[in-house]
């Protein structure tokens, strides 16, 4: 919003504000340390204008005569008062027209002033300038008064061809459905009870508080006007404006709270501008109507000691008063207690008001900076971390350490390939957004797949050999009785060859993941178990579900998609439907003797899965048996078609004695043979060596 | 010529012999002439003994033995030397270009944005705040109505909201992290001391707005919590953050939840406060709001405005990531590039 120095200078002595731009600036920067940030200064003319962020609760301040309030305050310098009317002559105001108003709630109080005989034509540059150089227009002297009045006022305020008006008759009163008005834009606006209305004898003439009508707007054939200035409710301008999709520089004051009091004081200065400008003759009295607004005055109980308590500061109370005072605010005191009456320009900001509100008119005042930097006096720490947090710490590490990069990508995607993708929600909906950006994010995704694979080819078409990826977000759907829902997932993606050569490069596969995730799971403290499934997406006979405690958990598996390059190894878990693991931290002494590792080469059918050796090995509880694992697959010469050579390394060791290799022996021979019969497989070379 | 006097011609054609060696097969040559058992010169000069005669045969003896123990002192001399030039040798063979790649562990990276989180999260930490978390699709209430905005009040119009239709209900994607101070508020009584990290939706997009971004907020309730209080908070976080030089500056402004409430600059990171082109001159940098929290929220809330009172703040972490790495444009810290990404350091 732009301010011209000089005009607030007709207000308020302060020195600052002589047209320079230096003058200026100073006087910005105490505006700015107040709340009214400035964000640009201009020279134009003779005069510097003030570009100030005024923000939406002080519409107080949205005028040349608010911030001269500001500064007088700021400065502790006198606020001179608004000129008032001029002489009058002729018939009295009220012989030219009546008025009603259906609801004083909509609109507590309404003037009308009668100006006969005016001429209309331009206004005069020093007007025309001045509304210029703050960016508006200028259209004629009559208009161009009202709205150089707005600007000093705050005040909205709308003049009548009073010619046009029918009836002599001026109503206030809600639109009834299937009227219209063309206004002063010339569009046809369909009204609803929504809208205020002013009316004459036949119907509309103006929206309250938003546009005056096409038909009654003052032209150069104008000879009488009739000026209004009302109060019209914020709630109420807000609902009508809305409706009719308009913003108009008076409903932005009044959405936002015009000063019920102000109607007097700007309709007399703007009656005798016009009368003043355009020659006309004011006519004596105004028409008006008013009733006491809900609530008013505006008062609060503060206790001055509570209010240096809340600022941390000890600002003398001769002080707060003052501020108080300049602000316009009244005070009344009885030592410690202040029972503090906002002004009518504070009307809205006040309503029901708590001492916090007086407590910052006297901190912004006083000065944020003149505040001392204390820490608070609270003892101890606030709460331990959540396990979720904890979880997801834990997981970011692990997968960062294991070589994959973190990525964050959008929350949403595509209803195409939300449908298409694995989701550990299936069955639910995907919940839609009611106002996409565009198609591409239309609805909140399911599974954070789709974007961490558009991630992956991002990287994989700018010639990356090799991407690891994973990102950590929530998922969303819909559930039953009209409920919505999300839990965190973490989701993975590695493809490509890793490494050169040197250094011993490693075309990533399946297992590559799998053991990520293993060891993402032995890092959390859960063992799920990966079982063979059919997965949208996935390759068949290359997908996974992940299950613990007989739930899904996730899935895993290779990406089938129709791209060129390298195949994408994909995950999904979700972190949410993991238990919280409280295990014990305790480790286990390693044994004292040495152990015997012995080898077994099984040739077996390709259809027997590890996880059924697995469990017959773990089923055959072998005493001394410390662990075992998969040492090699070999599926080549001298290997049948459809069977394969599972070689796997058995550590024996025992926590009390050193084993001889035919303690040893014996106890392997058994389970090897045990395995034989079995998966109904030849046993290969049964090797042992000293481990 | 004696036999003393051969024996000492025998020594130095020993030296003469033994001078040549170079390889393992001459040093065996070579043990053999000598100290063979069988035919080696010195056995055979042992043999000779019988033909010396009796009076001489004491210093013929001790002559052949001194002549015999100099001949094993070279050959276990010569075998050690062949020995360390074979070692040096093979150790020569093996020798590789220290100069050549190391192999490094496939280390992975944490995101810009969590790094940020992590350092903001572990700052508060120290001065005991613990983190809360909430739900990012919101209802009216917790992210609008409990924070004292008004309905249809044109301070909603400064947050473009994201709708999502669930059945009849209107949901919204939370458009700041503050519904997680209501639901903490909501859950416990003071004092509390909380941050609150996480993803909010605003529906803009252009170059400098990105509809996902992320903030941390802040929450302090407590009896007798003051501004100076706040003040000295964000003065010590923003300067763990930034600098112990780093300066702010408090501008008082407006947010429905906070009364009174401020903008907080720090000194441009840039230009340490001395004016360009990053902060246009000023020397200052935006860097979060705050306030005393609204006591209208802190009845909405369960709490007490007559007996307790607190501040919040809330800072953008994709701005201050952005900073931290020299990341010009939002939208690149959402395009994953790993080569951008695996560059990050903490």
């Amino acid at each position: 919003m732009k301010f011209s120095a000089r005009w607030i200078a007709e207000y308020v002595d302060v020195p600052g504000l002589d047209g320079t731009l230096q003058g200026a600036a100073e006087v910005a920067a105490r505006l700015t340390a107040a709340g009214l940030a400035e964000e640009g200064i201009e020279q134009v003319g003779n005069d510097a204008i003030l570009e100030i962020d005024v923000t939406t609760n002080r519409p107080d301040a949205m005028n040349h005569y608010g911030i001269a309030r500001e500064l007088s305050a700021l400065y502790d310098l006198p606020l001179r008062p608004i000129p008032g009317a001029s002489a009058v002559s002729g018939a009295p105001a009220s012989e030219a027209i009546r008025l009603e108003i259906e609801d004083f709630e909509d609109c507590p109080s309404y003037s009308a002033w009668v100006i006969r005989g005016v001429k209309v034509g331009p206004s005069p540059p020093w007007l025309a300038d001045r509304l210029k150089s703050i960016g508006a227009r200028t259209i004629n002297n009559v208009v161009d008064v009202t709205n150089y009045v707005l600007w000093e006022t705050g005040q909205p305020l709308h003049a009548f061809d009073l010619g046009k008006i029918r009836g002599g008759l001026v109503r206030v009163r809600r639109a009834r459905a299937g009227e219209s008005l063309q206004t002063l834009d010339k569009e046809l606006r369909e009204l609803s009870p929504e809208n205020l209305l002013i009316t004459d004898a036949e119907g509309p003439i103006a929206i309250g508080g938003v546009m005056g009508g096409f038909d009654s707007e003052v032209t150069e054939n104008t000879v009488d006007i009739l000026l209004e200035c009302a109060h019209f409710r914020a709630p109420v301008v807000r609902r009508s404006a809305k409706k009719l999709g308009m913003h108009t520089d008076a409903s932005h004051r009044y959405e936002r709270g015009a000063d019920p009091g102000a109607c007097a004081v700007a309709g007399e200065r703007a009656a005798a501008l016009i009368a003043e400008l355009a020659g006309g003759q004011l006519a004596p009295g105004k028409v008006e109507l008013q009733r006491l607004l809900p609530g008013w005055p505006p008062q609060v109980e503060i206790r001055y000691s509570a209010l240096c308590r809340f600022g941390g500061a000890d600002i003398p109370s001769a002080e707060g008063e003052r501020i108080l005072r300049a602000l316009g605010f009244g005070v009344e005191i009885d030592g410690d207690s202040w029972r503090v009456e906002a002004p009518s320009w504070r009307y809205y900001d006040f309503q029901n008001a708590y001492p916090a509100d007086v407590y910052e008119e006297v901190l912004r005042i006083w000065g944020f900076d003149r505040i001392p930097y204390t820490l608070p006096a609270v003892g101890g720490a606030d709460a331990p971390m959540s396990a979720g947090h904890r979880l997801r710490r834990l997981t970011q590490d692990y997968l960062s350490a294991s070589g994959l990069s973190e990525a964050i990508t959008y929350a949403f995607h595509d209803r195409e390939r939300d449908e298409a993708y694995p989701t550990l929600r299936p069955g639910k909906a995907a919940l839609a957004l009611a106002n996409p950006l565009s198609d591409r994010y239309a609805v909140l995704r399911r599974s954070l797949l789709p974007n961490l694979v558009e991630a992956g080819r991002y990287n994989q078409r700018r010639g990356a050999p090799v991407v690891r990826l994973f990102e950590l977000g929530h998922i969303f759907w819909a559930e039953q009785h009209d409920q919505n829902a999300e839990t965190e997932t973490v989701a993975l993606l590695v493809g490509g060859r890793l490494g050169t050569p040197w250094e011993r490069s490693a075309e990533l596969d399946f297992f590559d993941l799998k053991g990520i995730l293993e060891g993402l799971f032995e890092a959390i403290g859960v063992t799920p178990t990966f079982r063979r499934a059919t997965v949208p997406l996935l390759v068949p006979g290359m997908a996974a579900e992940i299950v613990l405690d007989g739930q899904v958990i996730g899935f895993a598996g290779q990406l089938d998609e129709k791209e060129p390059g390298y195949a994408f190894q994909v995950a999904e878990i979700g972190l949410g439907l993991l238990p919280v693991v409280t295990g014990s931290l305790l480790v286990k002494a390693p044994s004292a003797y040495p152990g015997i590792e012995v080898d077994t080469t099984l040739q077996h059918a390709l259809s027997v899965p590890w996880r059924a050796i697995e469990a017959t090995i773990r089923e055959a509880a072998v005493p001394d048996l410390a662990r075992f694992a998969l040492k090699d697959r070999y599926r080549g010469a001298g290997v049948p078609e459809g069977a394969v050579n599972t070689t796997i390394s058995f550590l024996y060791n025992s926590e009390t004695t050193s084993l001889t290799m035919e303690e040893v022996n014996e106890r392997h021979q058994a389970l090897a043979a045990r395995l034989a019969s079995e998966f109904g497989f030849s046993t290969g070379n049964s090797t042992g060596a000293l481990g | 010529m004696t036999a003393l006097g051969a024996l000492a011609e025998l020594k130095d054609q020993f030296e003469t012999e033994a001078v040549g060696i170079g390889d393992r097969a001459g040093w065996e040559a070579l043990r053999l002439t000598w100290a063979g058992r069988k035919q080696g010169k010195l056995k055979s000069l042992m043999e000779r003994m019988k033909d010396i005669p009796p009076p001489e045969r004491p210093a013929y003896g001790q002559a052949v033995n001194d002549l015999k123990v100099h001949v094993e002192a070279r050959l276990e001399e010569i075998d050690a030397a062949l020995s360390a030039a074979e070692v040096a040798a093979k150790r020569s063979a093996a020798a590789i270009d220290v100069t050549l790649p190391g192999r490094r562990p496939a280390l992975g990276s944490l995101h810009p944005v969590t790094l940020v989180a992590r350092e903001i999260e572990q700052i508060f930490a120290e001065l005991g705040y613990s983190v809360a978390e909430g739900p990012e699709v919101e209802d009216d209430y917790h992210n609008f109505e409990a924070l004292n905005f008004p309905d249809n009040h044109p301070a909603r119009e400064m947050q473009d909201t994201f709708f999502v239709a669930v059945g009849g209900q209107p949901r919204l994607l939370r458009t700041h992290t503050s519904p997680v101070q209501v639901r903490t508020m909501l859950s416990r009584q003071p004092p509390i001391r909380v941050i609150c990290p996480g993803r909010v939706f605003r529906n803009d997009n252009d170059l400098r707005h990105s509809p996902m971004f992320h903030q941390v907020e802040g929450l302090a309730i407590a009896e007798g919590l003051s501004l100076a209080d706040m003040k000295g908070t964000l003065d010590a976080f923003l300067k763990r953050l930034f600098s112990p030089e780093t300066k702010i500056r408090l501008r008082p402004s407006f947010f429905p939840f906070t009364e009174p409430s401020a903008e907080v600059d720090v000194t441009c990171q840039n230009c340490r406060g001395g004016g360009c082109a990053v902060c246009s001159g000023t020397g200052w940098m935006e860097i979060l709001g705050c306030g005393m929290v609204d006591p209208r929220v802190l009845r909405n809330c369960g709490i007490d405005p007559a007996r307790y009172s607190g501040y919040a703040f809330g800072l953008g972490l994709d701005r201050v990531a952005m900073n931290r790495y020299g990341i010009p444009n939002i939208r690149t810290l959402f395009d994953n590039d790993e080569r951008l990404l695996r560059q990050v350091r903490v």
